[in-house]
């Protein structure tokens, strides 16, 4: 290849490049730029890209406008919880099948994995009726539980993989020892295989934070909303319907959006080997 | 004497070791996997029982298949389990190519890797519903910014209908789908193109074929496995999309982007018509199961040969 097709072929790359990553980023930026608009440039018509007078004054506002302080601690508290939760059950599960030869062990394996094909909705229909029996509706407790359960098979099928990685010989040694199976699994294990525990944790993280559908079929009382179930209630600015306040609905998504920014950016390795698992697995 | 006395207690510590062995491994695996099945298996079952029943929020009972019977009969179902197939095969036909791409171009060593790294994990971390609201900024009509780029690019002033104009919506509502999910296809292809065998390249450069026959004969077969595996779960994803359509068009204009999990969600949630909402959901699991049958399937032969 001479030096010139060479730096013509560079140049169609980048250009390639340019334009799929500013479509990838485009809708996410568009909303960022919305946000720092005033309520009189989004109802400008046409409509601005780079906003002419940028201002964060929507930041606050939704802050006491929009109920968010209780969303931002009920999306912490399910996303937080569940991911602790189903990585530790998980975990525990894991080790079971990793290490032990029980009765039953391959039709449980089967049957956790093929759960992952069961939509969502489907079962979300019985569930509603036994919690409205139960009376776990509008509760913490009811919406963690199953946050947890719809994360336990990537949290065992993930932390599986890495505890198959680690040699047997360590868990005979612990014993040898006297650590019971729960002691090698929490103080030998799990800290070996820290790094598939802390992706398994962070993925379920992000799923819990992000999930929409849960909350909104569970509950109904504003005591138990979280932020993206809170997206469609954007108050209208004063009391003015007639104009558009997509400057405040960008800024809820905003909120939505900036606290899994930053870790993302500290993450990435991280992420980008939980989300590949699974191809290399199969 | 001592000798006699330690070999039963030898035993039945052997013993003690060999059951308690088998019991904490129960103790271990049960609680994740009861906790699954008692919120998926188990709903899915009664789900079957209660499709054969006319339960509302004030009680019902048994009626066998009429809802079934009923089932043929209901335009709006038969017509969301059209689209819900006609987006299915789209979205992920076009992720999967889309997303090969992709892969390729950022496979090609260019600068700037921690940046197209951090915004190819963008659309991926967005959560499905924020995506709806994202882009429902853009497609907004009177004086949105999608229009607006048009008429700058000299498309006059006729304004696109993207989410009231039934054709159009479908499209804007296949465009998102497409927008989030392409990341983690490029991602696993990503991943996959490094893990193939360089020497099968190597030795087709070697013997003169170019860069197009040498994707085209040596790298797209060598995919093969891949590309059913993002099929296979994309296509599974995609047949149950609820959150990002719901939150884009609510199914509408009319019932133009309805899919069988918004019509199960309307008739079971908000109709609170427990046994039809049931035997929708029904559609929707035959559905899932068939779609990830057939491309199971094709994944399983793909890695025989």
């Amino acid at each position: 290849m001479t030096h010139r097709r060479r730096r013509l072929r560079n140049a169609l790359l980048y250009a390639l490049l340019f334009f799929v990553l500013a479509g990838l980023v485009f809708p996410v930026l568009f909303m960022a730029l919305t946000s720092l608009k005033t309520a009189a440039e989004v109802n400008r018509i046409p409509p601005t890209l780079w906003p002419k007078y940028p201002t964060l004054e929507n930041y606050p506002f939704m802050a006491r406008a929009w109920d968010f302080w209780l969303a931002l601690r009920n999306s912490l508290i399910l996303a937080g919880g569940s991911g602790l939760g189903a990585t530790v059950l998980g975990a525990m599960a894991a080790y079971a099948f990793s290490r032990g030869t029980f009765r039953g062990r391959t039709l449980m394996y089967a049957l956790l994995v093929a759960s992952m094909a069961l939509p969502a909705m489907v079962a979300l229909g019985p569930i509603f009726i036994a919690y409205l029996r139960l009376r776990l509706l509008d509760t913490h407790i009811g919406l963690l539980l199953v946050f947890t359960a719809g994360g336990l098979p990537l949290a065992t099928l993930l932390q599986f993989a890495y505890f198959n990685a680690i040699p047997r010989e360590l868990d005979d040694a612990a014993a040898i020892d006297g650590a019971g199976r729960f002691t090698t699994l929490f103080r030998i294990i799990m800290p070996i295989a820290m790094p598939g525990v802390f992706v398994s944790f962070l993925l379920l993280f992000i799923v819990g934070w992000n999930d929409f559908l849960f909350v909104f079929t569970l509950s109904s009382s504003p005591d138990t909303q979280v932020l993206t179930t809170n997206l469609y209630t954007i108050p209208p600015r004063e009391a003015d319907y007639q104009s558009s306040n997509l400057d405040l609905v960008a800024t809820a998504g905003m909120f939505v959006l900036l606290p899994l920014v930053p870790l993302l950016m500290l993450t990435q390795r991280q992420l980008v080997e939980g989300i590949t698992f699974g191809a290399v697995q199969g | 004497m001592a000798q006699a006395k330690a070999a039963p207690l030898a035993q039945s510590r052997v013993q003690n070791l060999f059951s308690s062995r088998y019991a904490v491994f129960y103790v271990l695996v049960l609680p994740a996997f009861l906790l699954r099945m008692i919120y998926s298996v188990i709903p899915v079952i009664q789900t079957i029982q209660l499709s054969m029943t006319n339960r509302t929020i004030v009680g019902g009972g048994y009626i066998g298949l009429r809802n079934y019977e009923f089932m043929t009969r209901d335009a709006t179902l038969i017509g969301s389990l059209g689209w819900t197939l006609l987006y299915t095969g789209y979205a992920a036909a076009a992720e999967t190519i889309i997303g090969l791409g992709i892969a390729i171009l950022l496979m090609q060593n260019l600068r700037l890797r921690w940046l197209s790294n951090f915004i190819i994990l963008l659309p991926w971390v967005v959560a499905p519903i924020l995506a709806a609201l994202a882009f429902r900024i853009l497609y907004f009509e009177d004086g949105g910014i999608l229009n607006e780029i048009l008429r700058q690019l000299g498309y006059g002033n006729a304004a696109v209908r993207w989410l009231s104009d039934a054709e159009t919506a479908r499209f804007s509502v296949i465009v998102m789908t497409v927008w989030k999910n392409v990341s983690w296809v490029a991602l696993i292809f990503m991943a996959a193109l490094g893990s193939l065998p360089r020497e099968a390249l190597e030795a087709a450069a070697v013997d003169g074929a170019n860069a197009l026959q040498r994707f085209w004969y040596v790298t797209l077969p060598l995919l093969k496995p891949a590309i059913y595996l993002v099929l296979l779960l994309r296509a599974m994803a995609e047949v149950q999309t609820f959150e990002q359509i719901y939150g884009l068009t609510r199914g509408g204009p009319g019932s133009a982007t309805k899919t069988l999990a918004l019509y199960a969600f309307e008739r079971f949630f908000q109709q609170q018509r427990y046994g039809y909402g049931a035997a929708v959901n029904m559609v929707l699991l035959v559905v899932t199961i068939a779609v990830g049958g057939i491309f199971a399937w094709l994944l399983y032969r793909s890695r025989e040969i």
